[in-house]
This record gives structure tokens, C-alpha cells and sequence, in this order.
């Protein structure tokens, strides 16, 4: 699942930052998720990585119907912000950039390095994931806005 | 023709009750996903998610704000 797959990018150096409801999740707001959200670095050479490392698991687009199901190849990266997987350890979704925020090293340069499962991976800044359930401006987006607004104040409280 | 539960999740017809869900914020490849599973494998990974998103709660920030 989620740590597997963190651990196949970074056993593959996948330029990558967990987004979504994992960085949710790591800022403080209770939620439970089974798949992982990445923004991936769009370099040629970062792109064969995800296929290298997400090809030994039979990666399927979940948002196709199964007739349609392509496989994970470097020609469905052009021009698609997001791609949606199911692999068998778990499923990912790749965005090339957050929307309101911008492209991976936009993102990067406020990111956050954590050291989780033994290994060092990137997540979007509070302030960029703020920025991000603004600019999508679903209701379920909007609807965790409050809580994370509150933990930014509370936490920057606590640099005072 | 009657579309299967797959079509309805993946092409949700305009003003259905899987539309609004769409537009709420619900992922429906996942939902989909989730209903494949048995019951028993949504809890294996239920438990398995919750444990692994413990792990976030303890990971240890090396840099950043």
C-alpha cells in the first residue's frame, strides 16, 4: 500500500512530493486513506523512473473502463496533469503540477522533507496545500480548508 | 441498454446522484476499486491504511518550515 509504494519511488530516485490526503494527514487533520497522491518531477529521465519503478506491478488507469485500461508508458505522460493508477501494491495518482500552486519545483521549493518508512521523501509545504483545496474548490476541498487554516495559525503560534 | 457499475462511475450521466458525487470531490475510480474488493479485503486495507498513517503521525522532519 502507501508504503510500498513510497518505497518503490525511492528505491527507483523518483523525483517525487506526497500532496492530497497524505499531507493531510501528516499536518494533523484525521483522515484515512488507501492511495497516494504524487507531484512528479516531468524530466524525460524522472518519467522512465516511474515507469521502472510501477511496471513490475501491473499499473492500470483507473479512470478508464477495463477494455480501455492502458499500461504505464512513457506516452501517457504528454500533456496529462493527472494519472490515475491502481497497481498491486496499492494505487497512486500522479499530477505533473498542483493546481493554484504550480509545477514540481514550485512546489518543491516550499516542500517539507520528512523521514518516514526509513526513507527521506518530499511533502508540500502547509502553506501550498492551503493554497491548492483553495484553487480546486471542491466541496471537499473546501470542507477541510477551516481545519487546515487552524493548524497553520496554531503552528505559527508556536514559532512566535 | 443498461450501462454496467463501472460505465456509471466512470461516465456519470449529467444531474445523477454519481454526478453530484463527482463534483463534490469523491474519487470514483476509487469508489470502483473499493467495490470490487470483498468485504473482508476493504478491511485488510482499512487496518493496513490506518496503521501506515500512523507512521506519518510519528515521521521525523529533517528540513523546511
Amino acid at each position: 500500500m502507501i508504503k510500498d509504494l513510497i518505497k518503490s519511488l525511492s528505491k527507483n530516485s523518483v523525483e517525487f512530493i506526497i500532496i492530497g490526503e497524505v499531507a493531510n494527514f501528516y499536518y494533523g487533520i484525521k483522515t484515512i486513506t488507501t492511495k497516494l497522491e504524487i507531484l512528479y518531477s516531468s524530466e524525460a529521465e524522472n518519467i522512465n523512473k516511474i515507469i521502472s519503478a510501477f511496471s513490475p506491478f501491473n499499473p492500470q488507469l483507473r479512470d478508464q473502463t477495463e477494455s480501455l485500461r492502458y499500461s504505464l508508458d512513457k506516452d501517457l505522460f504528454q500533456n496529462k496533469i493527472e494519472l490515475l493508477f491502481e497497481t498491486k501494491i496499492g494505487c497512486i495518482d500522479l499530477f505533473s503540477e498542483v493546481l493554484g500552486v504550480g509545477d514540481f519545483k514550485t512546489v518543491e521549493a516550499q516542500s517539507v522533507e520528512v523521514d518516514i518508512f526509513d526513507v527521506l521523501v518530499k511533502i508540500i509545504s502547509l502553506d501550498d496545500l492551503i493554497k491548492a483545496k483553495r484553487a480546486a474548490g471542491r466541496t471537499k476541498d473546501l470542507l477541510v480548508l477551516p481545519e487546515l487554516e487552524a493548524l497553520r495559525e496554531v503552528l505559527s503560534d508556536e514559532e512566535e | 441498454m443498461k450501462r454496467s457499475i463501472e460505465e456509471k462511475l466512470l461516465n456519470p450521466k449529467p444531474g445523477s446522484k454519481v454526478a453530484a458525487a463527482k463534483e463534490f470531490g469523491i474519487d470514483l475510480t476509487l469508489l470502483l476499486r473499493q467495490l470490487r474488493l470483498t468485504p473482508q479485503q476493504r478491511l485488510d486495507e482499512l487496518q493496513l491504511a490506518m496503521i501506515e498513517m500512523e507512521e506519518f503521525s510519528k515521521a521525523k522532519r529533517i528540513s523546511g518550515k
